[in-house]
């Protein structure tokens, strides 16, 4: 509920500080700056009427900085005290209410707005508020159907939600497609792999010009037979893809598990179909625990020797 | 109890226990205890000797009393180091001596332990003794190899392992033992580990039990069955266990986060198991089986008493292609080798052809059932091709070498830098190539006693030595478990009742092979084929045949057989032929296989009815021949022959015939999808070459390119290839083959043409392999290749440098298809690395051919510890070939600083090989890098204990370098700029001789060490001057 208050002062404050640069010129910008500007020349006649000649820049920020935050705070709790009777406009009671929840004594107030030696300010120079640029406007706005009361929020603009299929045919021509991932391939791969040689260390052909056909540097490994046998991640995920389109084309009539298997499951298969002339009499895939097979025995306890 | 394996022997082992209670991965240390039990077979047994190395042994007691003890290697320092005479033949002896020294066969070790006087009388009671040796080892440089990850976390968070390794022989580097093939005994082990690691060894697991602070756990193992050293292993580690789901009572260990390949490798395992235990009609023969893959395995396969320790890098996943049949061969090869080389063990080392045979044989039959009979073939005249070729560029391979009286005058094989009386003399190579001959020997024996008969034998080695191996208490038994060359040819005389004698005197006791040179000629009136054969048995690694030999021809009418004697001097051979010759009367022509097939005949000679010959064709002599027959005779072999043999011995002749009905014979073999596919893979090659030679007659597109499109394009639009679909191998592997061929071709201004190199470049560009149930790493890996073999050498103006301005354009492209591929594969890693390895290779041939400026610093990165092995070793090579091609100095002492230093074996074995494969300067080449320091160096590295379990490689470098030749390094003693190389020679030679001579020799030899006199320095002197000039 005081989101837009606190907001407001956020927008207010980084105002004020882009507005330490000179560059800033954009009509949101102006507009915080001159709202500023006034503060300050406030404050100023406020010092000037207190009995000071000058004061250094960094106690005239500070000031002006307190004053935008009282400001500020009564303006938050003004709105927060209005909705909290669920009105939307404060009125002069909220903000007695909110002087008062804050600290002041607003018997004061007339008194000090009468005094005498009061100076008086020009009105700020008017400066137009800041256009929000139209947004792009993009098809029919939409009006609301006829269920729909008129007092509901209106369609966000058509760009939100509108979309613009756009549609080409399909290449089929058999080369054109193998052209294309045959280039693809080779580009994504000649990209990565002159990234990775970017990125890393380097050897080179050449000693005139090192950055020609650059290659990774070779970098032994701890176990390099790791690498080199076991399949890399790409295989494996071809293998997955073929094998399960194969198992896709092969009807349940098909009895022979005898090439295709890797993996755990089908190594199990293969256990249960053991074949009748084995040299072991067969077992049965769930007798696998039965196995006796020393190196699968526990292993022994030492035997306690009795001191004596 | 004397038995014929070791009758030298004054001892007999009876039950060994060996304990290592602690392994310390940061320290690289190991610490334990042996315990055997022996029993004299001689009075007065009064001295001990076993054999050690490296190990430091902190105490010896025999029954409870302490024993003094001497501990001697003499291989630490082969020649003395005062020692003047450098020269591959004194290094030879002296390191055959050394070994010869403590050579268990001989009763001899190391480690000589006094029995204290107490026990003496006891000797004379023939009682059982109990030895007990303390011992540690530290930092193993063999034997034992740790791999210790740089990383952070615990030992097991590292994964870091050990695991037992070596060359023949080789226990001995980790443990106190009787280091013989034929010393058998029953075993106790244990083993102390951190709980987080599995120790893996040889027999049952027992039991496992946690120490008293519950940080660590014993595993102890027994191992019932007489079992010799050096089949005893272990490897700990953090291993993921897996139970293989066919036989529960075989185990799979590996590395942590590899299980998933782990179980997709062994998922196949059990076939294997089964092959074999069916042909042998026999069971395993240990209760259980174990496979243990570790990093930085020195060898693929490493077969021990109920385990095998595989490289872990022959794990993988489904998606990948090529490696899979690599992997079965190494799993049916250790398996083999479980049979005959870790149950049954060998005599001695004169008879370890037999196991290698045996081994290699049956694994060859599991060969032939699992990939088929082409298969088979092929690798059969594969191995045929690579024996032949080691025997006639090296020298003869001895399968079984007889040393009769102990003096290297004697030696079996003067032709050889190296001694073959011992395991560990040899080198590498030529016990590859001693594999190779010893199973193709066995199948020559099958072809002449028939193949049941031959797996009854095996059956009944088997089913004797599974006897023998349960008689707990009868070890005289044992020696039932060792095969001897004897002993298996009785065997086989026995089963066979046929005499194979003579077959095995011409390839079993003496070496070298048969080289045949062919040619015919037709004689219309007598309708005889005119035969010549003729031998050369003069040239080294020769040997002169004399037998019966089989020839076919493919006649009209059809094919015949016909077996010829080949005696002392009969060449010529008649063979009467079918058919008459006739050509107008359309008729079916019947093949030997009992098809009948249409063939256009306008090609061949009208008055002969002969189609093509073939000589030996069912390979039964180890053999090269070299046969004559017209252009069209090979085209209708290539066409018609059946016999996957033939049809590659076709591909090779024709070669030398670059016309176009050769090209037409080779497209149509391509074209054919029932051809097996090693055949069309060799077409390509064979077709870039022919149309090379046809250059300015070739008509058409580029050889291959239309025939690729059809096969492997889309039909709608030809220069884009089809997404890949890798499911029939065949046609995977042809076009993986294709591009690599057609980047041969060469237009006339010699550079690969514009229109081959645009294809190859599409079809990188199109490569997709999103739909693929494969991984295309391989494939991608050969394109790069086709790049790689698609350069030629840069145009250059008076040598400028080379800079990115000047590049060529297609060159700039090639560059940078590799320059994304290579970066490529830092974030998607290929699997083996495959692509980098391609990328280091082609980068290599770019700054070969001048391209782009040459520089080893690249390749030095790629090369360093850290790398995976195949990109280092493809790194290393490029090193090598830069240092022979700019003569650094500075990366020769590079790469021979990794070969001192490198953690890894293999790496350090494989440099070696390689420099001596593409060796820096050669014999004849004056090179700036041949100096002193570098002999100085290669010498102290093979002379120290060093190299351990490949002592050979440096050895085999030196001889690459300069060979037998003692002394011509010694010619560059002076370093003076060489103006004429000769005139050096002459002026510098005795000079450096007579400084050597001058230095008094004041080192007395080593005990057990042979010093052999040398003929005097004058002699040397001469040689060397006349060899100079």
């Amino acid at each position: 509920m005081a989101d837009s208050v606190v907001m407001g002062s956020g927008s207010l404050n980084s105002g004020s500080r882009s507005g330490s640069s000179k560059t800033s010129t954009s009509p949101t910008e102006n507009y915080q700056l001159a709202r500023r500007r006034t503060l300050q020349v406030v404050v100023s006649s406020l010092l000037t009427e207190c009995g000071f000649e000058s004061a250094e820049k960094a106690a005239m920020e500070t000031l002006t900085e307190m004053m935008q935050s009282y400001i500020t705070e009564v303006g938050r709790c003004a709105k927060a005290t209005c909705e909290h009777t669920a009105r939307s406009t404060p009125t002069l009671s909220d903000v007695v209410i909110t002087l008062v929840e804050m600290g002041f004594n607003v018997d004061t107030l007339p008194v000090y707005a009468k005094r005498s030696q009061r100076m008086v300010i020009t009105a700020p120079p008017i400066t137009n508020a800041p256009l929000i640029p139209k947004a792009l406007i993009a098809g029919q706005k939409r009006t609301h159907p006829t269920y729909i009361p008129s007092h509901f929020p209106e369609f966000p603009d058509p760009h939100t939600y509108i979309k613009t299929p756009t549609f080409r045919e399909p290449v089929s021509d058999y080369q054109v497609v193998r052209e294309k991932a045959a280039s693809q391939r080779r580009d994504v791969e000649r990209a990565l792999t002159r990234f990775m040689a970017k990125t890393g260390e380097t050897q080179s052909l050449f000693k005139d010009d090192i950055s020609a056909f650059p290659l990774i540097a070779a970098k032994p490994s701890a176990i390099p037979y790791l690498s080199a046998l076991l399949p890399s991640e790409l295989e494996l995920q071809t293998l997955e893809e073929t094998d399960s389109s194969e198992q896709d084309d092969q009807t349940d009539t098909e009895n022979s598990s005898s090439n295709v298997s890797q993996d755990d499951q089908s190594a199990d298969k293969e256990n249960v179909v053991l074949p009748p002339g084995g040299v072991v009499p067969t077992g049965k895939a769930n007798e696998e625990n039965m196995i006796d097979n020393p190196y699968l025995r526990p292993v022994k306890k030492p035997k306690v020797r009795r001191k004596k | 109890v004397p038995h014929s394996g070791s009758s030298m022997n004054r001892k007999k082992d009876k039950g060994f226990e060996i304990c290592i209670n602690n392994i310390n991965f940061q320290r690289k240390s190991v610490i334990g205890y042996v315990e055997l039990t022996i029993f004299p077979t001689v009075m007065n047994l009064n001295r001990i000797k076993l054999n050690s190395k490296q190990c430091r042994i902190y105490r010896v007691r025999v029954n409870d009393l302490e024993a003094p003890f001497i501990y001697n290697d003499p291989t630490l320092e082969v020649c003395h180091h005062e020692s003047k005479q450098r020269n591959l033949n004194y290094f030879s002896s002296a390191y055959t001596a050394a070994v010869s020294a403590v050579d268990p066969d001989a009763g001899n070790g190391e480690l000589s332990i006094k029995v204290p006087s107490e026990l003496w009388k006891q000797g004379d009671e023939m009682k059982v003794m109990k030895v007990y040796i303390e011992f540690s080892l530290d930092q193993p440089k063999g034997g034992l190899h740790f791999v210790v990850p740089d990383v952070e976390g615990s030992m097991a968070e590292r994964a870091a392992h050990v695991f037992s390794f070596g060359n023949q022989n080789s226990t001995r580097f980790w443990f106190p033992c009787v280091d013989s093939y034929s010393e058998l005994c029953t075993w106790k082990l244990e083993f102390t580990v951190d709980a987080s690691m599995v120790a893996v060894s040889c027999g049952d697991l027992v039991e496992t039990v946690y120490t008293h602070d519950m940080r660590k756990k014993t595993f102890h193992y027994m191992l019932p069955i007489p079992t010799a050293a050096p089949n005893i292993s272990l490897a700990v580690g953090p291993f993921e266990i897996l139970v293989d789901p066919y036989m529960h009572e075989v185990t799979h260990f590996c590395l942590p986060q590899l299980l998933p390949l782990l179980k997709h490798t062994m998922s196949y395992l059990h076939e294997i198991f089964e092959f074999y235990e069916e042909i042998l009609t026999c069971r395993y023969p240990y209760s259980c089986f174990k496979t243990v893959f570790v990093d930085e395995a020195y060898v693929q396969v490493s077969s021990y008493a109920s385990m095998s320790i595989f490289s872990t890098n022959l794990l993988h996943s489904g998606m990948i292609i090529d490696q899979t049949p690599v992997t079965r061969h190494c799993l049916a090869q250790a398996l083999a080798q479980q049979f005959f080389g870790c149950f049954i063990s060998r005599m001695s080392w004169a008879d370890e052809w037999v196991l290698k045979g045996i081994s290699g044989y049956i694994y060859g039959l599991y060969l032939k059932k699992t990939f088929g009979v082409n298969e088979y073939r092929h690798w059969i005249k594969e191995e045929l091709d690579t024996i032949v070729d080691y025997e006639l560029k090296i020298g003869g391979v001895l399968l079984h070498p007889t040393f009769s009286g102990g003096k290297e005058k004697d030696n079996p094989t003067p032709h050889l830098h190296f001694s073959i009386r011992h395991p560990h003399t040899l080198s590498w190579e030529y016990y590859k190539m001693f594999q190779c001959k010893a199973h193709l020997v066995m199948r020559l024996i099958e072809n002449r006693i028939s193949m049941e008969f031959m797996l009854q034998v095996f059956n009944k080695l088997l089913s004797l030595a599974s006897t023998a191996s349960s008689q707990k208490y009868q070890s005289h038994m044992w020696s039932q478990m060792l095969v001897s060359t004897s002993g298996f040819l009785k065997s086989i005389s026995n089963v066979s009742g046929k005499d194979i004698g003579p077959l095995i005197k011409q390839w079993v006791d003496q070496s070298g092979v048969v080289k045949f040179f062919g040619s015919f000629a037709f004689n219309r009136k007598r309708n005889v084929l005119e035969l010549e054969i003729r031998q050369d048995y003069t040239s080294s690694g020769t040997q002169k045949y004399v037998g019966p030999i089989k020839v076919t021809v493919q006649e009209l009418d059809g094919s015949f057989n016909h077996t010829l004697q080949i005696e002392e001097n009969s060449l010529k051979h008649d063979i009467p032929c079918h058919s008459k010759s006739r050509r107008n009367k359309k008729k079916k022509i019947p093949l030997m296989n009992g098809e009948e097939v249409d063939m256009d005949l306008s090609a061949m000679d009208a008055d002969s009815p002969l189609l093509w010959i073939r000589i030996d064709p069912d390979m039964s002599i180890l053999r090269k021949v070299e046969f004559e027959q017209a252009d069209f005779m090979w085209q209708y072999q290539l066409r018609f022959e059946r016999d996957v043999v033939a049809q590659e011995e076709a591909i090779s002749a024709l070669e030398i015939f670059p016309t176009p009905a050769s090209r037409l014979a080779l497209t149509d073999i391509l074209e054919q999808d029932q051809c097996f596919y090693k055949v069309r893979m060799q077409a390509c090659f064979c077709l870039a070459k022919i149309a090379n030679s046809m250059m300015s007659t070739w008509t058409g597109p580029p050889a291959m390119k239309s025939l690729f499109t059809r096969m492997f394009c889309c039909k709608s639009c030809p220069n884009i290839v089809k997404t890949n679909n890798f499911i029939n191998f065949q046609s995977y592997f042809l076009q993986k083959t294709m591009p690599v061929a057609m980047a041969l071709l060469r237009d006339v201004q010699n550079l690969c043409p514009k229109e081959v190199l645009n294809f190859m470049l599409d079809l990188i560009k199109y490569n997709d392999n999103r739909k693929n149930k494969f991984s295309d790493n391989y494939y991608r890996a050969e394109l790069i290749d086709a790049l790689t073999n698609s350069l030629t050498p840069a145009i250059s103006i008076n040598n400028e440098v080379r800079t990115v301005d000047n590049l060529n354009t297609d060159v700039r492209l090639i560059l940078e298809e590799i320059t994304r591929f290579l970066n490529m594969e830092k974030l998607l890693p290929s699997y083996r690395n495959t692509i980098t390895v391609s990328c280091l290779r082609a980068i290599r041939m770019l700054q070969k051919n001048g391209h782009i400026p040459s520089d080893p610093s690249l390749f030095k990165s790629y090369a360093q510890y850290g790398h995976f092995v195949d990109v280092r070793i493809a790194a290393l090579e490029a090193v090598i070939d830069y240092t022979r091609v700019d003569r650094s100095s500075s990366e020769l002492q590079w790469l021979l600083e990794l070969v001192h230093n490198d953690p890894v074996h293999y790496i350090r074995h494989e440099i070696l090989s390689m420099l001596a494969k593409n060796p820096p300067f050669t014999k004849a080449a004056d090179s700036l890098l041949c100096n002193e320091a570098l002999v100085d160096q290669l010498w102290k590295l093979m002379n120290s204990g060093r190299m351990h379990t490949f002592n050979f490689s440096p050895r085999k470098f030196l001889w690459c370098l300069y060979g037998l030749n003692p002394s011509i390094y010694q010619s560059y003693l002076g370093q003076k700029p060489k103006q004429s190389p000769s005139l050096i020679g002459v002026a510098m030679a005795p000079l450096g001789l007579k400084r050597k001579a001058e230095t008094p020799l004041s080192s007395s030899p080593e005990p057990g060490q042979v010093m052999q006199e040398e003929p005097s320095a004058k002699a040397s002197v001469k040689s060397k001057v006349s060899n100079l000039l």
